[in-house]
């Protein structure tokens, strides 16, 4: 009896590796950038534009493609983010930890998005489709406009704070730090979000999820609870992003303005990459995150003033002869083979 | 003198409401039709405020000959892009229609910039003052506002007394009992999706008649924020419900900075925008399918 | 006790009333007929059963408690599950996914692993084996229609309402899915409702009891054979038959 159920325990172990199989291509994306970025310095600016829309589209992507809501003020969390580590550093740059302050930004940053997404989510989520777009495109604005107006944090002076820095941790660690790590950080924040999507994806939360986007009420007479599993999505998703405005911005610019971090056009271009890649799929905002950066980077050094002339219609024709995107179109094709088990 | 210059504002707020209000109702008309928020909105505003640029700049005509040209241009685009993105996206998840209005928005935006550059341009259209009590009135601004109710009517009339109206008015309703009544489903989307831009890119030769300065290829972007706010007060979907949330709307604006300027260290412009998002908020929460309830 | 019981259940859409202070009892393991022209509201009463819509009056109770405010997915951890009359499967799901989700939330809340299993039992029940790992979107809609009873039927209900699931199907079909839901029912002990329209004869095939709704209210409530004979039963059907002819 005993040695029969180990031998379905070991097997469960090995078929629990497999279901992790689609990390690989992903990961092997984030290497394959850090490598090169490592191997040719003069890629690394490059290589943090792709990192940077990789994570945005792999944070974002817990939440816009696996649930179907379109938050459109997601960048609010980003913003906050960048807020948070402002913040983090002003505070504790005196207390002699040294580069430990950053993880206090990290960490703040981490607080403060995840807080204003269980407000958000508490009170938005109970809208839907273009209601939720709107409202969060409200709370965006709205928050931006406070900080302004009501001269928060800087008002739209922001905040600077390359200073407390060096204070802190001395010039040559403060360049290393926001020339280096910063970007590294954003690579390891691409990293957990296509872990957590992946592991979503295997538990009853993905299937949770993949019901509600396709019929939020049929999915509750089937017996989920929708409002705890989107609000776990929106909080997952904003936690990603505010550590990501943390590292990438934040810590990155040395400086946040609020007309900066709240501009709904990174928004738009996390959604861009999301239909680009494929909407809830695990390599869709890896994908996208590459072709969307090397496009932009792309069209901007070729065509300089009307990159956007170009890429208006450049999405159009993608919205209406892929609306699957790459991953979600591939994923058809290769139903049934090989291929299958390392892509989800 | 708070209170002269709280009724001035406040005459100034109707007229801005009311033309607000008539850049909103295309969006709403478009939205009630196909369920689709027209996230481009603004740029069809913008495009109208270059129409009237153009025909009085270059061509040194009345800035009124451009409000029938300006519904021509919205219309035919508006079909333009219904046949061939749009239409397309009926049975589509909400996020390819929304990216997919946004792109159209860039679209506009990008070729606008391209043919006229990104500085900011204006015009001065003088054709005399009313002076009231209270306030100095530029002539072109009563011109607005008469303008924007008289089209405010026609849409109502057009609504409620033609077959094509009443076709409209009953796919709004009930979809479904509308195609079994052997109404064209699809031609009306269509119909909508043009008139609405139509009526949008109309709305912003309207709106150089009240402010003919500032006029910039991304200027929009504020407009459909606002658009955003007024179509939840009056209702989202309801183009009749959109005026009256627009008027509800230029008061509010007009009447808290007014209020918040008295507040010392705080900067009432940004303020004031932080105000009427709180408003959409609440809105949102207590009552999403609007405040006023017209159909 | 009875599983299920409506007291006085009224459900308005604006000024029409579509459940009309509706009483009933179902007890368990019953196999129940349900009939009634278009528009009767038989829908609405489902609806408001599995808690898609809130009745303006009335209690609704389940075993013994009361459910009237409950929301659905609670209603289905009691084990109420149900189908639409419009299938509604996830369409980007496959049928195997489609089912076991029903398995997964439903009442006993299995993990992933065993919601599959538990969905190619079902699967295999209803006659989709083929279609197992076809995106259901792609299917027909008699197969939806599978698809929406085999989900059903994962969730272990332990009252499952049937919205026409046999519209459309081929006589031989319906004869093959009564016999499919008599022995679920009778093995699981699942209190079955299935709405009928049209088919008389297979109302008598299945059901014990027949409930027949007229205007959002019951107008028969017998057993089989006696409820179709039922002058006012004609009437109402005839009258229809007229219409519709
Ligand atoms: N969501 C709804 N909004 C308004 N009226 C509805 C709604 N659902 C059903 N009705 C109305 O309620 C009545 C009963 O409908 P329904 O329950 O679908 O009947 P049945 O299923 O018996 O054909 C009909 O008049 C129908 O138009
Ligand atoms: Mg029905």
């Amino acid at each position: 009896m005993i040695s029969v159920g180990k031998s379905v325990n070991s097997q469960q172990s090995i078929v629990n590796i497999k279901k992790y199989f689609p990390l690989l291509p992903v990961y092997g994306i984030y290497l394959l950038l850090f490598l090169i970025g490592i191997i040719y310095p003069e890629m690394w600016s490059v290589v943090t534009l792709l990192a940077f829309y990789c994570a945005l589209g792999q944070a974002f992507n817990i939440f816009l493609g696996m649930t179907g809501y379109v938050d459109f003020g997601y960048v609010a969390f980003l913003g906050l983010g960048a807020y948070g580590m402002a913040l983090g550093i002003d505070v504790s740059h005196q207390t002699g930890l040294n580069i430990g302050i950053i993880f206090i930004g990290i960490i703040l940053g981490l607080l403060m998005a995840t807080l204003l997404s269980l407000v958000v989510g508490a009170v938005a989520l109970r809208l839907r489709g273009a209601y939720f777009a709107i409202a969060t495109i409200g709370v965006n604005e709205g928050f931006r406009y406070l900080i302004e107006g009501a001269k928060l944090w800087g008002g739209s002076e922001g905040l600077i704070y390359f200073r407390q820095l060096n204070e802190a941790m001395g010039r040559e660690k403060t360049n290393v730090i926001v020339t280096f790590w910063a970007d590294v950080f954003v690579l390891v924040i691409a990293a957990i979000s296509a872990f957590i999507t992946l592991y979503y994806m295997r538990s009853k939360i993905g299937y949770a999820l993949t019901a509600l986007r396709e019929d939020e009420d049929a999915a509750k007479v089937m017996g989920i609870n929708v409002t705890k599993y989107k609000i776990l999505a929106f909080i997952t998703s904003a936690s990603m992003a505010g550590m990501l405005g943390a590292t990438s911005w934040g810590l990155k610019y040395t400086h946040v303005f609020p007309a900066d971090v709240f501009e709904i056009h990174y928004t738009v271009e996390g959604i861009v990459i999301i239909l680009l890649g494929g909407a809830g799929t695990l390599l869709g905002p890896a994908a996208g995150g590459l072709l969307y950066g090397l496009s932009k980077y792309w069209l901007g050094a070729m065509f300089p003033g009307i990159q956007l002339l170009i890429f208006a219609p450049i999405i159009l024709i993608i919205i209406v002869a892929f609306p699957e995107g790459i991953v979600g179109t591939m994923k058809k094709k290769i139903k049934g083979t090989v291929l299958e088990r390392y892509i989800a | 003198m708070l209170l002269q210059q709280l009724s001035g504002n406040l005459t100034q707020g109707l007229i801005l409401g009311a033309i607000y209000g008539m850049a909103t109702m295309g969006l709403n008309l478009i939205f009630g039709v196909m369920k689709i928020v027209n996230v481009g909105h603004g740029a069809f505003i913008m495009l109208g405020t270059f129409v009237s640029f153009a025909i009085f700049t270059y061509l040194g005509l009345t800035p009124i000959v451009a409000i029938p040209l300006a519904f021509i241009v919205g219309f035919a685009l508006g079909s333009l892009f219904f046949y061939f993105i749009i239409g397309k996206l009926t049975n589509a998840p909400e996020l390819n229609s929304l990216l997919a209005t946004f792109a159209i928005g860039m679209l506009i935006e990008e070729v606008t910039k391209f043919i006229f550059g990104s500085e900011w341009r204006g015009f001065t259209w003088d054709v005399g003052r009313v002076t009231l009590p209270f306030t100095v009135l530029p002539i072109t601004k009563i011109y607005a506002f008469i303008i924007s109710i008289l089209v405010v009517i026609a849409l109502y009339l057009w609504l409620r007394m033609t077959r094509s109206g009443t076709a409209l008015r009953a796919v709004v309703e009930d979809k479904e009992g509308a195609r079994v009544c052997g109404i064209n489903v699809d031609r009306m989307y269509a119909l909508s999706f043009s008139i609405g831009i139509g009526l949008t890119v109309m709305s912003g030769v309207i709106l150089t008649f009240f402010i003919s300065v500032g006029l910039n290829p991304y200027m929009g972007g504020a407009y459909t924020l606002r658009a955003f706010v007024i179509a939840v007060l009056g209702g989202l979907g309801s183009p009749l419900g959109a005026f009256f949330g627009g008027v509800i709307f230029g008061l509010v604006e007009n009447g808290s900075y007014t209020l918040l300027s008295l507040i010392p260290g705080i900067e009432p412009f940004s303020l004031t925008r932080f105000v009427t998002f709180f408003i959409l908020l609440i809105i949102l929460l207590v009552r999403p399918t609007g405040l006023l309830g017209v159909k | 006790m009875a599983l299920l019981k409506l007291e006085n259940v009224t459900k308005r859409f604006g000024g029409l009333v579509a459940v009309d202070k509706m009483s009933l009892e179902i007890k368990e393991g019953e196999f129940i007929g349900i009939v009634g022209p278009n528009g009767s509201g038989k829908t609405t009463l489902y609806n408001v059963i599995s808690g898609v819509y809130f009745p303006e009056n009335g209690s609704i109770i389940f075993e013994g408690s009361d459910i009237t405010k409950l929301p659905p997915y609670r209603r289905a951890h009691l084990g109420i599950g149900r189908t639409f009359q419009i299938p509604r499967p996830f369409s980007s799901a496959t049928v195997r996914e489609n089912v076991a989700v029903g398995a997964m939330f439903g009442r006993l809340s299995v993990n992933v692993e065993e919601s599959l299993e538990t969905a190619d039992y079902y699967i295999g029940l209803v006659g989709l084996k083929a279609h197992r790992d076809k995106i259901s979107g792609a299917l027909t809609p008699t197969e939806k229609k599978l698809i929406e009873i085999a989900r059903a039927l994962a969730m272990k209900p332990k009252l499952l309402l049937l919205d026409e699931v046999m519209a459309g199907m081929h006589p031989e079909s319906i004869e093959k899915m009564i016999r499919l839901l008599k022995e679920v029912s009778e093995e699981e002990k699942i209190a079955i409702v299935s709405m009928v329209e049209h088919i008389m004869r297979a109302v008598i095939g299945f059901a014990k009891r027949v409930i027949v709704m007229y205007r959002g209210a019951k107008l028969v409530d017998a057993p089989a054979q006696e409820a179709l004979n039922d002058p006012r039963v004609i009437e109402v059907y005839l009258g229809k038959g007229i219409r519709d002819a």
